[in-house]
């Protein structure tokens, strides 16, 4: 795996931020606009003819750069930082990590290099009804007949379902929990918009109705592609978690230091300023968790898996804090639709509950450590 | 340069392997084999315990002997002049081994007097304290608070007034970790009280020998005794001994207290660190059959991940430091977390063990956590209270304006 140097990642970040904080405003006015379509394609494929960052960490035989953690990190905080309605969560953290996890390469050839240059939008179709990720509860079942696969059964929170050309499925079989994929438009295939918390995602329902469909990697190896998945995913939601709770943070210490009350800045009364002191305080626990999970991935890469749910629940748990108490500090401005506080606590939330909420996560943790 | 820290590895295990014995699970604390005892500040016993006084300073003079004992120091102050990376690759490595615990004297001396005389004594003032210091010939402490300036460090009283070439002090110091065996003071007084506070203090380093000083424990609320106070008596101190020009001892204070800062939440060292860990809490668990419990268990994965996160955030310290840049005020954040964790993990214990707290019914790993509660309220206190380190994060790295002041808070000190 290839690795950067520090001056490497620093300017990867500066070149991602200017490429993106000249779209943030228009980002987030279409987020607040329930019915515009949110991802916005020409972004995502000038960032690929750009910046060349979708196939970071996608391995160099199919089209990518090889790099790792480290790299995509960088990417993430600053999509978390302007709540970009990019696909990345979607299709390089989730799609791109299920097919190279699933080791098929005849998936990878087709579909990797094409998710790398930008020209294709894939996601994971996972979850079921109640949200949540334990395979055991979900009903999505795949059958073999006359050489074909058919799955039937209801996908939830499909992560820009409605987007997507390929749908990679979980569902299960006689053999275990197997990854499928399914092209959109498929026969029996349809993806209904879920109406949401997050105005900054875009979820679907993704109803499989006897859909023909092929198998991605081996039959039965959907548990450790799930693995590996729910390891990206984690991160991935971690470092998006840093970016925005340091916009949050930005957005409260401007607002202190220019808000004048009693005839002062409101940030040179204690309570204020000690309440923007306590969100730099977590956010720089939280950012130093990520830092050193990503850096575990080539370091000490037996560390990944705990490190990466301690870095995701406890960035998940100091974004929600910090992102609902920006609101505090700005007062009723804060409270308005159209300030944009408000997008940054819907994703907070959304992020502390979508792999199953803190109870969910402690106890994932104490799992990883045998406890 | 990798090539360079992999042979000084070489000699630091070489040096241990000579000098000390490798950890191992005899002497390291096993949970109901080792003593049930943890505490955060030695006990009166302990603390004044001469004999074990001295094997730490014989630890430091065989370190340093051995070119071990100033690691980043430069050369002509008897340092080995390597760098930063090579002093933390020195202490993950001792950190192996069974030596005897120097971290007070660390603290103290080594990491906030000696950097403060190297960055503002005389040539004469260098040679004459800080080899010896680094060598545990001289142990040295820090007079900076007193009775009426704790967080107002600026507000001190303890005066020193010239009298010919010598200075002649009287005061009263207060919260002076290991003063009953220091031989050296870094010592703040006021020397202007018409001036501006800030502008009206003057620093010494004061020989703890001299005549009309007391030192007198401290007796903490949690029974030891590892503070003191000092009282001056008309204690007479050259003008040599003078740290800095008259008046402009404030930024001599300020170098101490930024290294004290940094170096307060740095430390893992801690000795509470060796119970705090997830197995005897887990172990405890088990001791009390809430393993299954969901409100311990939920408590239990909360510490478990702030501590793992403060972890994190003292690795990435060390990579700063490593990488040759200075960490800044923001590394004020792991003392508030550590003060932080080490609170909440008393309380979640206390409630573990519930009446089994109160009263020493004998068993072994009981009641013996009520001594971890009773020094958690140190913790949020010294080095800066929690109140005042968030006044720094939020002043110096984030930028927001100080608290307007006034006449009433100018003419304060007065």
């Amino acid at each position: 795996m290839n690795a950067s140097s520090e001056q490497e990642l620093a300017d990867l970040r500066k070149s991602v931020r200017g490429f993106l904080s000249v779209r943030q405003e228009g980002f987030l006015d279409r987020a607040k606009t329930w019915d515009a379509p949110l991802i916005d394609l020409s972004s995502w494929q000038r960032m690929a003819t750009e910046l060349d960052v979708q196939g970071l960490a996608i391995p160099q035989q199919y089209g990518g750069h090889g790099y790792g953690l480290p790299e995509l990190r960088i990417v993430l905080e600053e999509c978390g930082r302007s709540l970009a309605p990019l696909p990345f969560l979607s299709t390089v953290i989730m799609a791109a990590t299920a097919l190279s996890a699933s080791q098929d390469d005849d998936a990878c050839t087709r579909y990797l290099p094409d998710i790398a240059s930008g020209r294709l939008l894939a996601t994971l179709a996972a979850v079921e009804k109640s949200g949540r990720w334990f395979p055991a509860e979900w009903m999505t079942k795949a059958e073999e007949r006359d050489g074909q696969w058919w799955i039937t059964g209801t996908k939830f929170l499909v992560l820009d379902g409605l987007s997507s050309d390929v749908y990679l499925v979980l569902a299960h079989t006689s053999a275990g929990l197997t990854l499928f994929e399914v092209e959109r438009g498929a026969e029996g295939l349809r993806c209904e918009p879920m109406p949401g918390l997050d105005l900054t995602r875009r979820y679907a329902r993704a109803e499989f109705a006897n859909v023909p469909s092929w198998i991605v990697g081996s039959l039965g190896a959907g548990e450790a592609i799930l693995e590996n998945v729910l390891e990206y995913l984690r991160i991935g939601l971690a470092a998006e978690a840093v970016g925005a709770a340091e916009r949050c943070l930005e957005m409260s210490v401007d607002y202190a230091k220019t808000r004048y009350q009693f005839g002062r800045a409101i940030g040179s009364f204690q309570a204020v300023k000690h309440l923007c002191a306590e969100m730099f305080a977590q956010l720089e626990g939280a950012r130093a968790s990520l830092a050193e999970a990503t850096l575990s991935e080539r370091e000490r890469p037996d560390d990944l898996p705990l490190l990466a749910v301690v870095s995701f629940v406890e960035c998940a748990r100091m974004f929600f804090f910090v992102a609902r108490e920006n609101i505090q500090v700005h007062g009723g401005i804060g409270f308005t639709w159209e300030h944009d506080a408000h997008l940054y606590f819907r994703r907070a939330k959304a992020t502390e509950l979508v792999l199953g909420g803190p109870a969910t996560d402690y106890e994932a943790v104490l799992t990883k450590i045998g406890v | 340069m990798t090539i360079e820290l992999e042979r000084f590895a070489d000699e630091v295990r070489t040096f241990l392997e000579t000098n000390s014995k490798r950890r191992t699970d005899e002497n390291r604390k096993v949970w109901g084999r080792a003593s049930d005892q943890v505490a955060i500040f030695r006990t009166e016993r302990e603390s004044r315990n001469r004999h074990e006084m001295a094997a730490r300073r014989e630890w430091l003079r065989i370190r340093f002997d051995s070119g071990l004992g100033w690691i980043s120091g430069p050369i002509e102050h008897g340092g080995r002049g390597l760098t930063s990376a090579h002093e933390i690759m020195y202490r993950e490595i001792e950190a192996e081994y069974d030596v005897p615990d120097t971290s007070d004297l660390r603290i103290v001396g080594l990491n906030l007097v000696a950097p403060t005389i190297l960055a503002h004594g005389t040539p004469e003032q260098c040679a004459k304290f800080i080899r010896p210091l680094f060598r545990g010939d001289l142990i040295a402490c820090q007079l900076f608070s007193e009775p009426g300036a704790g967080s107002d460090l600026a507000g001190l009283q303890t005066r020193a007034e010239l009298d010919g070439t010598d200075w002649i002090i009287n005061g009263q110091k207060v919260w002076t970790s290991i003063a009953h065996c220091s031989d050296v003071g870094e010592l703040l007084c006021r020397t202007d009280s018409a001036a501006v506070k800030h502008k009206g203090i003057t620093a010494f380093l004061v020989d703890m020998e001299t005549p009309g000083i007391d030192v007198r424990p401290l007796r903490q609320m949690s029974g030891g005794a590892e503070f003191n106070e000092v009282y001056f008596t008309n204690v007479r101190i050259p003008d040599s001994r003078r740290l800095g020009p008259v008046n402009g001892g404030w930024p001599v204070a300020l170098t101490t207290l930024m290294n004290e800062r940094s170096s307060v939440g740095a430390d893992d060292s801690l000795a509470v660190n060796d119970a705090l860990n997830i197995e005897w809490l887990t172990h405890l668990l088990d001791s009390l059959e809430l393993r299954a419990d969901p409100v311990a268990r939920r408590r239990l994965a909360e510490i478990f991940v702030k501590r793992t996160t403060l972890d994190q955030l003292n690795a990435q310290l060390r990579r700063t430091v490593k990488s040759g840049r200075t960490p800044g005020p923001e590394a004020s954040v792991g003392k508030l977390m550590n003060s932080r964790n080490v609170t909440d993990a008393a309380q979640l214990i206390s409630e573990l063990l519930g009446p089994q707290m109160i009263a020493d019914n004998g068993e072994w790993g009981t009641y013996a956590w009520s001594e971890l509660l009773l020094c958690t309220p140190a913790l949020r206190l010294l080095g800066g209270t929690d109140e005042i380190m968030k006044n720094i994060i939020a002043e110096r790295v984030l930028g927001l304006p100080k608290e307007p002041s006034n006449g009433a808070v100018k003419d304060g000190y007065r």
